[in-house]
């Protein structure tokens, strides 16, 4: 098969502050990219939100020139990709894009959790590895420890690690190098036919959806009329182009290329990551492999504070969809909260993200409730089910088995800790499946663990637990059968659908009990006593109860005071539209952000 | 028909590190002068309301009425009464600080046509008394008692204050006690609260003075008890009377009738408008028309505002709220459920349990 010989499409991939934007950023400026006058830290992390954050969020590929050792110029497409699991599929379509990838390895840190589920992506796209060591400058610098673990963890054999500090300029053309001579060339189907694989997209308001997209074989230009293989609609091409790392209008995309398309498609929503774009008049007969639909993973109910907000709400959501087609919405209605939006993510750091833009870019004043997992449900009658909102758990009696979905994590650990790591994991219902250790201080565990139970604080645990040194990554690993049942909360004996969760049978009672105790800490006092129960299918398994509040009476009431009583009343009358009235108690917002805080 | 009057007199010798009623000490204001705009903003509340004004009851509040000195009530009070006709009235009353009142004032405000003394007691145990910055010894408020019995005074109102800080449960009973051990007509006993703008503010903010809900309850039961067993009615929440002798200047301010202030800082309401006199003394008696009657800046008062108000001032009374006024029913039945409240006739009112978290119910029944 003929190659596109002078191209190299490659990923790096890191641990969270192992300087990958960083050696992004060097490599811009070697290959003059990027001249130094526009450097400002951290190039390629263009979101607001990604810099604060110091994740990213997007891709951001970029083209670069440049002229090997070897005399030859080379084109090469460095696809930066998303690290954090919530993003897996997106990470997992970028580097089908490529066929190299270079792990970056902090040099005084060592490997990682997240280096070692993001080299088991780039081991199952068979990309050609490129390890770097970087920081090696610092005096924490731990060569000789570093170069173990890549062997013992990642089974690399040291030798091929290239030592360099991205910060300082060190080894950087030792890595371009590299990515020429180790990464072999994209290969190219011989028919000409227009096959290219479409991993992001993003939204521009002039412009419509930019399309990023990895051409296979064949061309793309302005006018060429194409069809996604997936949705199967057809639109006209209008602008082509590479990224450096800015958007440049180009004349045609050709095979090898990685680049942009725009082709007037109103919202994200009609790309679907993964698909193949063809030609409309010469389609190719199979698309390109690895195309799946997106599954959100975890789910959240988004409710506006004061009613009046929910179509600015649904506007909201619908601009944000625009740009991040992972983020689904729909609109459901619950007795505590109205009406809102059940909403499904890609993971926890995903819901983190939409709910904090939902806030600060679209200034909304939100209440987001307890997240819950997808359950597989078989019904007795054979009937399979999948629930997002555990209010819709159907009655146990009905139910032959309920299945929750499961990760294995990959848990780094300093050696001291892992008593306490195995309790924690053992406490979160977690099996352990393999102990390695790494060096002389640090262990890794791998486990398996119900998704559902490191939601809310289990990496805070870790961190807390390991003074901030721990590292935790994880994979999807599918659906195990469960004792679970679904636990609701009674506020004076009505059931408080936003309060309701599905919990392990065996932890029921705990969670039942620290949820009731932290509502009596945050539901004020009321003017009858208040009785907070958890209950399972009908039975008490937990109660606290508020005591009615002591005195409380205005000393005057004459000319002057009138006014001012009564302005009071209306300010408490305008507060409480922004309580929730459940059982004629007042249930203050802080209620629905307390529950999301309370672990087990 | 406007039937009520009040009048502020704004000057204190001290003032009180809780009170947040417009007031000062007089420093040199002419009192002579001060009389003179009160009676130009009567003159001119008489031609601007004429015959609408019919009065039947008026109060003499502040500051401290009794600062002004027995020659100058002698010459102004007949000249304010003619100002706005006044003939008879049913109900004058007069606050009375014990260290500003002899024989021969009380004697002067008779003469004039006062019928009720309202004596400002608020405590009969020097340290309370202390903590509220009063000047007054205990045997000078009593002095003072049997100074407006002997004028024969028809009416002799005691007003006191509980869950003053450091008071202690039996301070608060010995208070209660005395007071009743006199027999007066009339009890006033306000739980102290803390108001924006007052010395006593900034301690409770700074943490110095805390309010304890369960404290006030046991004092605000305890004046409920030993009025009651004394034979008094308990007519308003902060008010105590023997039968026929409840204050009817207040009583209007509950069920909503119109009502003129005269006088720095003072409040009117007429015909769902309310409004108040600059709070300035000087401002005021520079220019008492519009100070006084400057009815610019006058609120007026929904449909909603007045419901609210009359749940808020009629349920405190021990005749309660008519029952039309409650914009929600069940609201209703949730708190004669709670055995907060009884419902007598077309009205609500509250049960003991209820008076004692009155405006947790006010709040539920109208929020």
């Amino acid at each position: 098969m003929p190659v596109a010989a002078n191209t190299r499409n490659f990923s790096i991939i890191a641990h969270i502050d192992h300087g990958k934007t960083t050696l992004s950023d060097r490599l811009l400026e070697k290959t003059s990219t990027v001249t130094m006058r526009e450097m400002t830290a951290q190039h390629l992390d263009a979101m607001d939100l990604e810099r604060e954050r110091g994740i990213t969020i997007k891709c951001h590929p970029v083209t670069m020139m440049y002229q090997s050792k070897n005399g030859q110029v080379y084109k090469l497409n460095l696809i930066d990709t998303p690290g954090h699991v919530d993003f897996a599929y997106e990470v997992s379509r970028s580097l089908a894009a490529c066929e190299g990838a270079v792990i970056l390895v902090d040099a005084a840190q060592g490997v990682e959790a997240q280096t070692v589920a993001n080299h088991h992506l780039a081991l199952e796209q068979k990309l050609t590895i490129i390890p770097v060591i970087n920081k090696i400058d610092l005096p924490s610098a731990n060569l000789p420890a570093v170069n173990k673990q890549l062997e013992d963890i990642l089974m690399i054999p040291h030798e091929e690690a290239i030592k360099a500090s991205a910060k300082m300029g060190i080894g950087i053309e030792d890595i371009l190098e590299a990515v020429i001579e180790r990464v072999p060339p994209p290969t190219v189907p011989e028919d000409g036919l227009l096959r290219a694989s479409v991993f992001d997209s993003v939204f521009d308001s002039y412009r419509g959806v930019v399309m990023y997209v990895r051409v296979v074989s064949g061309t793309l230009k302005r006018g060429t009329g194409i069809t996604m293989y997936a949705t199967n609609n057809s639109y006209e091409v209008k602008e082509v182009g590479i990224f450096t790392p800015k958007q440049l209008k180009t004349d045609l995309l050709e095979a090898g290329d990685v680049g942009y398309v725009v082709a007037n498609l109103k919202s994200t929503g009609e790309v679907k990551i993964g698909d193949t774009i063809m030609e409309t008049s010469r389609m190719a007969k199979e698309p390109l492999p690895g195309f799946k639909e997106i599954q959100p993973m975890v789910f959240s109910g988004i409710y506006p504070v004061s009613s009046d907000d929910f179509e600015q709400l649904k506007l909201a959501m619908g601009k944000l969809q625009i740009n991040d087609s992972a983020f689904k919405f729909q609109q459901e209605s619950s007795a505590a909260l109205g009406f809102g939006f059940r909403c499904g993510f890609l993971g926890l750091l995903h819901m983190e993200i939409v709910v904090e833009r939902l806030r600060r870019e679209y200034d909304m004043d939100i209440i987001s409730t307890y997240p819950s997992v997808v359950y597989e449900i078989t019904l007795a009658s054979g009937d399979e089910l999948k629930i997002d909102n555990p209010t819709y758990m159907p009655d146990p009696g009905t139910m032959l088995e309920i299945r929750e979905p499961v990760v294995r994590a990959f848990i780094l650990i300093p050696n001291e800790c892992i008593g306490d790591i195995m309790q924690l994991v053992a406490e979160k219902r977690g099996i352990l499946e393999n102990t390695e250790t790494l060096d002389a201080s640090r262990v890794m565990l791998t486990c398996t663990l119900p998704l559902n139970e490191i939601l809310v604080d289990f990496n805070d645990k870790l961190k807390s637990i390991t003074r901030g040194y721990g590292s935790m990554d994880y994979e999807h690993h599918g659906f195990r059968a469960e004792k679970l049942v679904k636990m609701e909360m009674l506020v004076n004996g009505e059931p408080v659908d936003a309060f309701a969760t599905i919990v392990h049978r065996d932890k029921a009672e705990a969670r039942g009990r620290a949820l009731a105790k932290k509502l009596v800490d945050v539901i004020p006092k009321q003017l009858f006593t208040v009785a907070i129960q958890a209950a399972i299918g009908g039975k008490i398994i937990a109660r606290e109860s508020i005591g009615s509040m002591g005195k409380n009476v205005t000393a005057k009431c004459y000319g002057g005071d009138i006014s001012r009583k009564r302005k009071l009343l209306e300010k408490q009358k305008e507060g409480k539209k922004r309580m929730k009235m459940i059982g004629k108690v007042n249930i203050p917002q802080e209620a629905f952000v307390a529950v999301l805080k309370t672990g087990d | 028909m406007i039937r009520h009057l009040y009048v502020h007199i704004p000057f204190c010798h001290r003032i009180c590190p809780y009170c947040s009623f417009y007031k000062h000490e007089p420093g040199s204001t002419d009192t002579a002068a001060f009389l003179n705009a009160l009676t130009v903003e009567a003159l001119a509340a008489r031609r601007k309301w004429g015959r609408r004004i019919e009065l039947e009851t008026v109060y003499f509040g502040g500051g401290t009425p009794t600062m002004l000195s027995t020659t100058h009530l002698e010459r102004w009070l007949p000249e304010f009464r003619a100002a706005l006709g006044i003939e008879e009235v049913k109900e004058w009353t007069v606050e009375i600080n014990p260290r500003t009142i002899d024989a021969r004032k009380a004697e002067a405000l008779l003469g004039a046509g006062v019928t009720r003394a309202s004596l400002g007691v608020q405590a009969w145990d020097q340290s309370s008394l202390t903590v509220l910055g009063r000047d007054h010894a205990p045997e000078e408020a009593e002095e003072a008692y049997q100074v407006l019995r002997s004028a024969c005074f028809p009416v002799v109102s005691l007003d006191l204050m509980f869950a003053v800080p450091g008071q202690t449960l039996e301070a608060w009973q010995y208070s209660l006690r005395r007071s009743l051990a006199l027999q007066p007509d009339h009890l006033s006993a306000y739980n102290l609260t803390y108001e924006e703008d007052t010395a006593f503010f900034e301690k409770f903010t700074r943490g110095e003075y805390v309010r304890d809900e369960n404290v006030d309850g046991a004092f605000f039961t305890e004046a409920m008890r030993m009025t009651g067993e004394a034979g008094y009615r308990h007519y308003e929440i902060s008010n105590y009377a023997r039968p026929g002798f409840e204050s009817r200047h207040n009583q209007s301010y509950w069920s909503g009738e119109d009502y003129l202030g005269l006088g720095p800082g003072a409040v009117s309401t007429v015909d769902r408008r309310r409004w108040k006199n600059v709070e300035n003394t000087v401002l005021y008696m520079q220019d008492p028309l519009s100070g006084g009657l400057g009815e610019k800046a006058a609120e007026h008062l929904t449909d909603e505002q007045w419901a609210c108000e009359r749940i808020a001032l009629e349920l405190r009374t021990a005749r309660g709220v008519e029952i039309s006024w409650l914009p929600d029913g069940s609201r209703m039945q949730d708190v004669v459920q709670g055995g907060l409240a009884e419902i007598a006739g077309d009205r609500l009112r509250l049960t003991k349990q209820g008076k004692c978290v009155a405006d947790s119910v006010v709040a539920h029944l109208w929020v």
